[in-house]
């Protein structure tokens, strides 16, 4: 029992000679209580892929359930109900609304849920008792340092007591010190039972998760368990291989994976190959 | 997300850019405030004429001359002709005695206008007029003589003049000037009395009884050579159900004189009242459609705004979507922002348009009347114009794509 199941997920943009291929016929599980890492060079699909999941987009082709549930065909208020109940979002820039104060940015989600403003305000004081900026209530998020307005952000993904934790580069913005208390934070979510899927482009952060995805180009091109606190064994040679990336590789715009799966990638050109139709209407998307 | 929550929601925000607010709902308040002024205009005026109509008493019948309107077989009014309420036709002596005549007619009283500027050795009553009328007029217009007496029938042909209230203030300076002279056309006059402030009617200034001196009939026709030009014959029965009939025995009488010609009005006082209230709601109405279009201008002001903080928040709706928010969430969350706009615009338009009728009454005849249907309608439409001008925006709103507006900058 998986508690996300993409099966044949293709999402393209555009029309015609256009079509970018966002993600191209994944199929992935998740089960309930992993940490799920997805790595891989920008434009690579990541992003999309969280979309997608966090039901804020709808595949082209494809099926997809959550908690054994098809979402892929619902309605754009019943996505929005269950991206309500189920999704807890992370971003980057971490998105808190300037104008409301950090307990209100926390009780936003419970807005819509119609819980009563004293209940929410219980509710997300105690979330931000959970990741420790209770004496932070009443200030605004520009006056929060970046570590603690990326806390307060995940206080309020964890609000709505939601299945699924989607972070996008949470650590992005953010120094290292900060970053760590933030990703302990996330582990401590993780050891609780909670699900979490994160998008980073740090091989060190991956130590958090107990499973690694790598995509290229739309697809999913290594998919790792790892265990807590060790760095995946294809990361590793990554990591390696770091040493032989050169300036020319960089401007021949050679990823460092690229060089990781050598093999991998022939194989998938090869079997574009075999299908030249279907590769015509297929490029490098240039979203990240 | 509960109603309470998008009020909150929305006044937050409109706080948040006080003088952006500010600026959109003046547009709404100039326009609520110059309808409601309009309209309390309107009706003010309207409570006025009925007032003074009502003051005449329900049997008392008015004779005008020109045919100002047009009745259908059942005697109703179907057609007002305001040109000819304003005409300058006149009765003579001769249709004031046919009137008189008629049959069961109890009192008549005849309004003749005299063309003339009364005078004192020091100054000159210009912004008046001059009315030669009997000694009943007191009691047909329920007025009262406030100093003095008013002139009798004992002795027509004296030189006594009764003057309105204004006319003491203006021409003598004084609030009492019996017993002192003026003179009307070379002819020296004593004022007998002063009458009590009468309650206006702004409609007609022609019938402005606190600036015109009465003085006895006989006298005025006298002075302007025994000829005479009554703008109106006020009529009251032997008794009040004959209302009709006499109303009527004036008609066939008049025609009769006339050559058989409708050129006159008989009016009894609900034909009055309909007649002036048909003339003033036309009237207002016009008006208040035309004020009507600076809230519309309003409008387009809340929609212009509100299509700006649309777009400055898109990361905003980006957001609120992502967390949960639904289309429909979003949609009521701008237009409970429009609507609040508007609802404010309307309220203290209300209260600028109480402060304007105030200063209006304070400085002119007219009393507008400010009535709770008016002010109910004007909030409802103000609400109207900022549901109907905020849809588009928070539609806009509404349908933006999660995805991009998390990624607007």
């Amino acid at each position: 029992m998986s508690l996300i199941e993409l099966k044949e997920v293709s999402k393209l943009y555009g029309f015609g000679d256009a079509t970018v291929v966002a993600l191209d016929e994944i199929n992935i599980s998740v089960s309930k209580g992993e940490f799920v890492a997805v790595m891989g060079p920008s434009g690579s699909g990541k992003s999309t892929l969280m979309n997608l999941i966090g039901l804020l987009d709808r595949p082209t082709h494809g099926s997809f359930s959550l908690n054994d549930r098809s979402v892929e065909r619902l309605r754009t208020n019943q996505r929005a109900k269950v991206r309500r109940d189920t999704i807890g979002f992370v971003f980057q820039s971490f998105n808190l609304l300037p104008k409301l104060t950090v307990l209100e940015n926390v009780a936003l989600p419970l807005v819509y849920k119609g819980i009563t403003q004293t209940r929410r305000l219980k509710q997300a004081g105690a979330m931000l008792e959970r990741v420790g900026l209770s004496d932070r209530e009443q200030f605004y998020p520009k006056q929060l340092s970046g570590g603690q307005a990326q806390r307060v952000a995940i206080a309020r993904a964890l609000v709505n007591n939601p299945h699924i934790i989607i972070a996008d580069e949470p650590t992005g913005n953010l120094d290292s010190q900060s970053s760590r208390l933030v990703m302990e934070l996330l582990a401590d979510i993780h050891k609780s039972g909670g699900t979490i899927l994160m998008v980073t482009h740090n091989p060190e952060l991956t130590r958090y998760a107990t499973r690694v995805v790598f995509m290229h180009d739309g697809d999913i091109i290594g998919d790792e368990q790892s265990a807590l606190g060790q760095v995946p064994k294809l990361l590793k040679k990554t990591m390696y291989s770091l040493s032989r990336f050169s300036l020319e590789d960089d401007l021949a715009g050679v990823s460092v994976l690229m060089k990781t799966f050598p093999d991998k990638i022939e194989k998938q050109k090869a079997r574009k190959k075999i299908q030249p139709k279907k590769r015509a209407t297929k490029k490098r998307t240039a979203k990240k | 997300m509960t109603f309470g929550n998008n009020m909150k929601e929305a006044l937050f925000s409109l706080k948040t850019s006080r003088w952006r607010s500010m600026l959109t709902v003046l547009g709404i308040i100039i326009g609520v405030a110059s309808v409601v002024t309009i309209v309390s205009i309107g009706e003010g005026v309207r409570k006025q004429v009925e007032g003074q109509i009502n003051i005449l008493g329900s049997d008392t019948i008015t004779v005008r001359p020109g045919k100002s309107v047009t009745r259908n077989s059942e005697g109703k009014i179907i057609d007002v002709n305001l040109l000819a309420s304003q005409s300058n036709g006149s009765f003579s002596n001769n249709d004031y005695e046919v009137i008189s005549k008629s049959k069961n007619v109890l009192v008549s009283v005849p309004f003749s206008k005299i063309s003339a500027v009364a005078k004192t050795d020091e100054r000159e009553f210009l912004d008046g007029n001059v009315v030669a009328t009997t000694s009943e007029l007191p009691k047909v217009l329920k007025q009262k003589v406030l100093y003095g007496e008013f002139f009798d029938d004992k002795n027509p042909n004296k030189n006594i003049a009764i003057l309105g209230k204004k006319v003491a203030q203006e021409l003598f300076n004084e609030n009492v000037p019996i017993g002192k002279s003026l003179q009307i056309r070379e002819e020296q006059f004593i004022v007998g009395g002063i009458m009590d402030n009468y309650a206006n009617n702004p409609l007609s200034p022609s019938t402005d009884y606190n600036r015109t001196i009465f003085i006895p009939y006989e006298t005025g026709k006298k002075i302007s050579g025994g000829q005479t030009q009554i703008y109106q014959v006020l009529v009251v029965p032997e008794a009040i159900g004959l209302t009709d009939e006499v109303a009527k025995n004036i008609t066939i009488n008049l025609q009769k004189a006339h050559g058989n010609q409708e050129d006159f009005t008989v009016l009894k006082k609900e034909d009055t009242l309909a007649v002036t209230n048909g003339i003033l709601k036309l009237l207002t109405s016009l008006i208040a459609g035309l004020a009507g279009i600076s809230l519309i201008v309003g409008g387009i002001g809340i929609m212009n705004i509100m299509l700006l903080s649309v777009t400055e928040r898109t990361r905003e709706i980006g957001v609120r979507k992502a967390v949960g928010a639904t289309n429909r969430q979003i949609l009521n969350q701008f237009l409970t922002e429009a609507a609040i706009l508007s609802l404010a615009g309307g309220f203290l338009g209300i209260i600028v348009s109480l402060v304007v009728d105030y200063a209006i009454a304070l400085f002119t005849d007219i009393v507008p009347a400010i009535t709770f249907p008016i002010m109910g309608i004007a909030l409802v439409l103000a609400l109207a114009v900022g549901v109907f001008f905020g849809i588009t925006p928070a539609l806009k709103a509404a349908s933006k794509d999660p995805i991009d507006a998390l990624r607007y900058e």
